[in-house]
This record gives C-alpha cells, sequence and structure tokens, in this order.
C-alpha cells in the first residue's frame, strides 16, 4: 500500500502530456468535467462511467439527532447524498490475483 | 449521463473536437483508476476522494443453509463526496 496520493495538479499534467494546449487550457478543461459531473450527479441522480462505476445521488430523510456535547436533541435536515458504486469489470481488475 | 453523454457535452461547453474531449475524460478516469490500482489515494478537491480499503479473507457460514463458506480477501475503493460537492447538491 503506498502513502501517495494522486491530485487534481497529476491529472491535469497527465491529459497535458497527451494534447497539445498549454497547463492553463488543460486546467480549466479539468475544471469544466468536474462541473460538468457534479451538474449530472444533481440533474439525473447519476453518472455512470463504464468500467469505473456509478456515482448515484439519494435522498435521506430528515431525522433526529443529538449534539453529544450538548445533549441537545436537533432535527436534521432532509438531504441528498452521493454514494459510489463500483463496476464489476474494475471490481475484478483490482481484485485479480 | 454516461461516459459517450459526458464527453460530448465536455467538447460542446469547451469548444474542443469530441476526440479531444474523449482523450481527456478517458486519462482523467484511468488516472484515477490507476492510482486505485496501485493501493493510493485520490483526491479531487471540489469533489471529493477515493480511497482502498483492505478486506481480509474469512471462513463465513451461508445462515440460511448452514454451509461452511470461503470469503476471499479483497479490495474496494471508497469515494467521499467533497465540501463543495455536498453543498451544490444541498443547494
Amino acid at each position: 500500500m503506498s502513502d501517495k496520493t494522486l491530485t487534481k495538479a497529476e491529472i491535469v499534467d497527465a491529459i497535458y502530456e497527451k494534447t497539445n494546449r498549454n497547463r492553463a487550457e488543460v486546467k480549466n478543461i479539468v475544471e469544466s468535467l468536474l462541473k460538468i459531473m457534479k451538474q449530472a450527479i444533481k440533474k439525473d441522480h447519476a453518472l455512470l462511467i463504464s468500467g469505473f462505476g456509478k456515482f448515484e445521488a439519494y435522498d435521506k430523510q430528515a431525522r433526529k439527532g443529538r449534539n453529544p456535547q450538548t445533549d441537545e436533541t436537533i432535527t436534521l435536515p432532509p438531504r441528498k447524498v452521493v454514494v459510489f458504486r463500483l463496476s464489476r469489470k474494475f471490481r475484478a481488475e483490482l481484485n485479480q490475483q | 449521463m454516461n461516459k459517450s453523454e459526458l464527453i460530448r457535452k465536455v467538447s460542446e461547453e469547451n469548444n474542443i473536437p469530441l476526440e479531444e474531449a474523449t482523450v481527456v475524460v478517458s486519462t482523467f478516469i484511468d488516472s484515477i483508476k490507476d492510482s486505485l490500482r496501485e493501493g493510493s489515494r485520490v483526491e479531487i478537491r471540489g469533489f471529493g476522494s477515493f480511497k482502498i480499503k483492505t478486506y481480509g479473507g474469512y471462513t463465513g457460514r451461508n445462515p440460511k443453509t448452514g454451509e461452511m463458506v470461503t470469503v476471499d480477501p479483497k479490495i474496494l475503493p471508497f469515494f467521499r463526496a467533497g465540501k463543495e460537492l455536498k453543498e451544490f447538491l444541498n443547494k
């Protein structure tokens, strides 16, 4: 297991190597890609990327919670959460011996 | 939305050819996949992060039949939505 973390800057670099654009242009395109992904998750409630997985948004009902510090009872508002479901193909790739 | 629709949208919004948008989206996804394959974390500010969880194998029991089954060790990536994505979905 490695301690390395892949960041947006490294992804921009990888794309930069494969196109004829400067880094600033690539950075803008990547930001636009992320914005489109976020909008798709919000609007369609799902973003499917074959061979990788699916981002799904679903609604969570309001529920009663408690502030552990003050013991106060609070109502947590209903909200949307995102889950990532792994594609079977990628799961198999990660687990092949 | 699926991958080809995503590619088309990236092409339209940035005024770049479809082939180039394909390279952008594929390289983006492949970089994340390669990193997870190596067991590395992925952190995309404003969107979210992925990390790999490793599970050891164990011998379990099928609760219905009582049969013993071997569950193989596995590694699975986990995604956590970033603050910006959470806020965007809820506004």
